[in-house]
């Protein structure tokens, strides 16, 4: 492929993977009578932040952030520890039932977590866990678990173990070897992983919704996303400045791993 | 810690376990009502004067969004500390009820006013002659219009439906549409269907059946076919995709169909319209009858697994009573639960038109499956086809044979 | 078939490892993860297969005393004409979109491996932001941009000359219909795809592809001789991921038709959806998703056996 077509063709998949997300920031800034008009308009005639207003006025708007970060960030530290103990059994250590157990956790990847709605909002009210974040947190941890294994058991395999096995020659403790050499060029795979768990948390709707009840300080952002519709249909130009800011922790998380993200995401399924 | 230091927590302790005795004695009584139901003046309102008046009872509403709503609504029944009062669609109180959950009414209903309801939303809140849902509030659409549009086309409001069909063919003009009608507003058909003698569904015993596929509703549709040919609506979407009043506030569109409170979006999203807008009742077949409507509208429910049934009731009856009735029809231009208060309430023309409409009022089937129907929609994949040039017999029985199979199921 | 050689030594070897200590660590590390799991994961799925042999609609749910029936619900499912059509359209639907997936991640990787700096930051910048797009978000756009009367698709294409599409509705054709959830779905899945193929291709030791080159093998020979078989595992990986999220998406397609028009976009999720939540059948929702999780086993059988016989060699 010659480099005018290869140019041609970054572009072509540069548009079009940003056009939709070029059309919702658009419409974010549309005034509302311009947001659907005969002939579209693809640059703004006018920009307003009248909806970005309406988008953080919004009752509740800091609860709903405090307790997203909250859950999503709980969630995806509680999925980090535990897999990495796992993880590490697997990818280090020989035992009996090694292989049931990865294929347990494979397994665990395909429950139809929709299904489960109604089984867990059983046990979470027979066991007075309703209207409890903590709640909130343990599903979306147990969501997320399964992919956090495979992944750092994949990082960790690709870390060699003479390292390891050198540190503690030196007179290291095994746990020392782990915290000194292991972990250290463990960290980008861990934040990498855990993008992904953040991403599944911050999007999640079924659970919040049935989970959460009477204890409106504890609802979650994705709620805040689709508050913005009334008895006549939606507020969009509000829906989509929201959905704008909602995505904005995501991207910033992006930002700061950059390459990290991708290089380490495929170091653990490569292996896994 | 010094001697005096631990007496001192130890008082403090005291004190506050003292106060909170005191404090508790106060019976907390969450209600839920739905987001756009009342202002936040409304709410506040009503919540500090009705703890003034009952001093036990600390009363907190919540909002609650559209969005997932009947799963919320279902955890909450299915909940052992469920909220104590529900703001509920009239339509869908008989499926809540069907879970054996909801608190019966019946013997307070004459305390509450119940001879004078209206009965859009006195019906669907019985089942079975039990009367579980207490109407609330109600509202139905009507036809807002471009004063400035059909001043220069020279019409004025109709009031049959030929002489709608007859304005609105002067009104679509260039680029001006006559009227703004998606092609999948079902409430609308209903509507014209129940004006024809129709219904969408008819139940003999306790078989139900579609009843589209009859000469009353294919000439409902018939009607509904002229009408939205006479403008630029989409045939193969509804009122909320794209949203209506957005679509009205950015273009020249002499009418279209809504509860009245949807012109104070199109005047906000295009403040020139403000003071353009105006209102008729949807016409009917002949003047001297407006055309048949869907009741939309609430009622409220006690969730039987409230421990707080009496305080609860307190606040029912004074949402459904007078004074806070009166109260809310004014500030949100709805119609009141009983017909004594339709007077009331009449200055404002929106409310007005949609008075004389509501005269005319009808409901969906009542049947806990109902919405099942709803959910997948039969009746909007009807009007898309035959707006789309299919045989509208042929889509009619289609349709017909989802809706049966849908209210049937379970039984 | 490894599967079946495996078991008799599994089963021969000694209950209980006499050692050293040392034995015992493994299983320590792995606890949390099955305590987690079995609670928070079997459990539920416990509960929820129970649901599925009772009768339990909205009142066994708010008042408890549910009724066991058996197989009366998997029965009545299986006895339904409509499910076998949803679970054919639902193989169909999936095929589609992961083959697609897959292809369009492959060349987009591809690409990338053969980029400028710059022009790869911009791609995989412009990737990252599809990724991060809320669903809700994505979803609805894609809902206006096929509009009939004010949709951009629409205008693009008349403007183009294609007369025919002059306020086309999309959404009053099932195939149509169908045609617009497969691009959504595909759109959303690439950037996670195509960025972790990308992310494996660099890994592949350069000389290799340079030893290639001066043996004369063409761009299709190196990618099937060298490429693909190094990735095999990531290649295998990424596309069992993407059938259990395509056979699992839900949001999507409710939002966009509610799986209509008529049935053209009723997947298995979807089916499960109306028969529980619209019906509140619980206990017909819950065998539906059962019957979908024996389903998606089958379906990923052959990997599930070469994993574990891959296991055995690590």
């Amino acid at each position: 492929m010659s480099r005018a077509a290869r140019t041609v063709a970054a572009l072509v998949v540069f548009i079009v993977s940003v056009f939709p997300v070029y059309w919702m920031v658009l419409t974010a800034f549309k005034p509302t009578k311009d947001i659907q008009s005969a002939t579209p308009t693809f640059l703004p005639a006018s920009i307003t932040f009248e909806h970005f207003g309406t988008a953080v006025a919004a009752k509740g708007f800091f609860s709903f952030w405090r307790n997203s970060l909250l859950v999503a960030g709980g969630a995806v530290l509680l999925a980090l520890v535990i897999a990495l103990l796992a993880a590490f059994a697997v990818a280090r250590l020989q035992w009996k039932g090694r292989r049931a157990f990865v294929l347990m956790v494979f397994m665990a990847q395909m429950t139809p977590w929709e299904a489960l709605l109604i089984p867990i909002y059983v046990i979470a009210r027979d066991t007075g866990m309703l209207d409890t974040l903590w709640m909130l947190t343990l599903v979306y941890f147990m969501i997320t678990l399964p992919f956090t294994i495979v992944t750092l058991r994949g990082f960790l395999a690709a870390i060699p173990v003479d390292l390891e096995e050198a540190a503690q020659v030196d007179g290291c403790s095994r746990g020392q070897a782990f915290r000194r050499v292991v972990f250290p060029l463990l960290a980008p795979g861990l934040l990498a992983t855990s993008l992904f768990g953040f991403i599944t948390a911050w999007n999640e709707f079924a659970f919040a919704n049935v989970l959460i009840i009477k204890d409106q300080d504890d609802r979650t952002l994705p709620v805040w996303l689709s508050s913005f519709n009334n008895t006549f249909g939606t507020d969009w130009g509000a829906t989509m400045a929201a959905s704008t800011l909602f995505m904005l922790p995501v991207l910033l998380i992006f930002v700061v791993l950059q390459g990290r993200v991708t290089t380490g995401i495929v170091g653990g399924a490569v292996k896994g | 810690m010094s001697r005096s230091a631990v007496l001192l927590v130890l008082a403090l302790a005291l004190s506050a376990c003292g106060a909170e005795a005191g404090g508790g004695e106060k019976q907390e009584i969450t209600v839920w009502l739905m987001k756009d139901t009342a202002t936040d003046e409304f709410v506040s309102k009503f919540e500090s004067e009705f703890e003034r008046e009952h001093t036990g009872l600390d009363v907190k509403i919540q909002i609650q969004e559209w969005n997932g709503i009947t799963q919320k609504v279902t955890s909450a029944l299915a909940s052992t500390d469920p909220p104590d009062v529900i703001e509920v669609g009239n339509t869908q109180v008989a499926q809540y009820v069907a879970s054996k959950g909801v608190t019966d009414l019946s013997g307070r209903k004459s305390e509450l006013g119940g001879d004078d309801w209206i009965p859009g939303l006195a019906e669907p809140g019985a089942v079975d002659g039990k009367q579980f849902g207490i109407p609330f509030y109600a509202a139905n659409r009507v036809v807002i219009y471009r004063k400035d549009l059909f001043e220069a086309a020279g019409v004025t409001p109709p009031k049959t439906r030929d002489e709608w069909l007859a304005a609105t063919a002067k009104l679509d003009q260039g680029d001006q549409q006559g009227i703004y009608l998606p092609g999948q507003n079902w409430y609308t058909l209903s509507g014209f269907i129940w004006d024809e003698g129709g219904d969408l569904a008819e139940q003999t015993g306790s078989t139900w059946k579609g009843s589209l596929n009859t000469p009353e509703a294919l000439a409902g549709m018939d009607f509904y076919q002229k009408l939205q040919a006479l403008g630029d609506g989409p045939k193969d979407s509804d009122e909320a995709k794209p949203q209506q009043t957005d679509v009205v506030a950015g273009g020249k569109v002499a009418q279209f169909i809504a509860v009245p409170g949807a012109a104070k979006l199109v005047a906000k999203a295009n403040p020139d319209l403000a003071g353009k807008i105006g209102f008729f009742p949807i016409p009917g077949k002949t003047a001297d009858k407006p055309g048949a409507v869907f009741t939309g509208g609430s009622d409220l429910i006690i969730p039987l697994a409230s421990q707080r049934q009496e305080a609860a009731y307190e606040v029912v009856k004074a949402l459904a009573g007078e004074k806070w009735q009166v109260e809310l029809a004014k500030t949100m231009n709805y119609v009141p639960n009983r017909k004594a208060l339709a007077k009331e309430v009449g200055g404002d023309p929106g409310t007005a038109a949609m008075a004389v409409g509501a005269a005319n009022g009808h409901a969906t089937p009542n049947s806990p499956n109902w919405a099942a129907v709803e959910a997948r929609n039969p009746i909007k994949e009807f009007q898309t086809a035959v707006l789309t040039g299919a045989d509208p017999k042929t889509a009619a029985a289609k349709a017909d044979e989802v809706i049966t199979q849908a209210l049937n199921s379970g039984k | 078939m490894t599967l079946l050689a495996e078991r008799p030594v599994r089963t021969t070897a000694p209950a209980v490892p006499r050692r050293r200590k040392r034995v015992v660590l493994p299983y320590l590390l792995i606890a949390p993860t099955l305590l987690a799991t079995a609670y928070l994961l079997l459990y539920p799925l416990l509960r929820n297969v129970i649901i599925s042999v009772q009768e339990f609609g909205l009142p066994q749910l708010v008042r408890g005393d549910a009724k066991f029936v058996g197989l009366a619900n998997y029965a009545r499912v299986l006895a339904d004409p409509e499910f076998w059509g949803v679970v054919s359209r639902t193989l169909w639907f999936t095929a589609i979109n992961v083959v697609l997936i897959m292809v369009l991640s492959t060349l987009v990787a591809l690409l990338l491996v053969r980029l400028g700096k710059w022009l790869r930051l911009l791609v995989m910048g412009g990737l990252v932001l599809t990724w991060a797009t809320p669903i809700i978000a994505a979803t609805t756009v894609f809902q206006w941009l096929f509009q009939s009367r004010l949709g951009v698709v629409n205008w693009a294409l008349t403007t183009l000359g294609f007369e025919e599409f002059r306020d086309y509705t999309w959404f009053a054709d099932g195939e149509a219909t169908f045609g617009i959830l497969v691009t959504l779905i595909v759109w959303q899945s690439i950037p996670f795809a195509a960025l972790s193929l990308y992310a494996a291709m660099i890994t592949v030791p350069q000389e290799l592809y340079e030893a290639a080159r001066i043996d004369g093998a063409g761009a299709w020979r190196v990618f099937s001789t060298i490429t693909f078989p190094m990735l095999r595992a990531m290649f295998g990986l990424i596309t069992c991921l993407e059938v259990i999220w395509v056979v699992k998406a839900f949001v999507q397609i409710w939002v966009i038709s509610q799986g209509g028009p008529g049935r053209a976009t009723t997947t298995l999720p979807v089916y499960a959806f109306q028969v529980a939540q619209s019906l509140q059948r619980y206990d017909l929702g819950a065998a539906v998703s059962m019957l979908m999780v024996l389903l998606l086993v089958l379906a990923l059988l052959a990997y599930f056996r070469q994993l574990y016989r891959q296991e055995r060699e690590a």
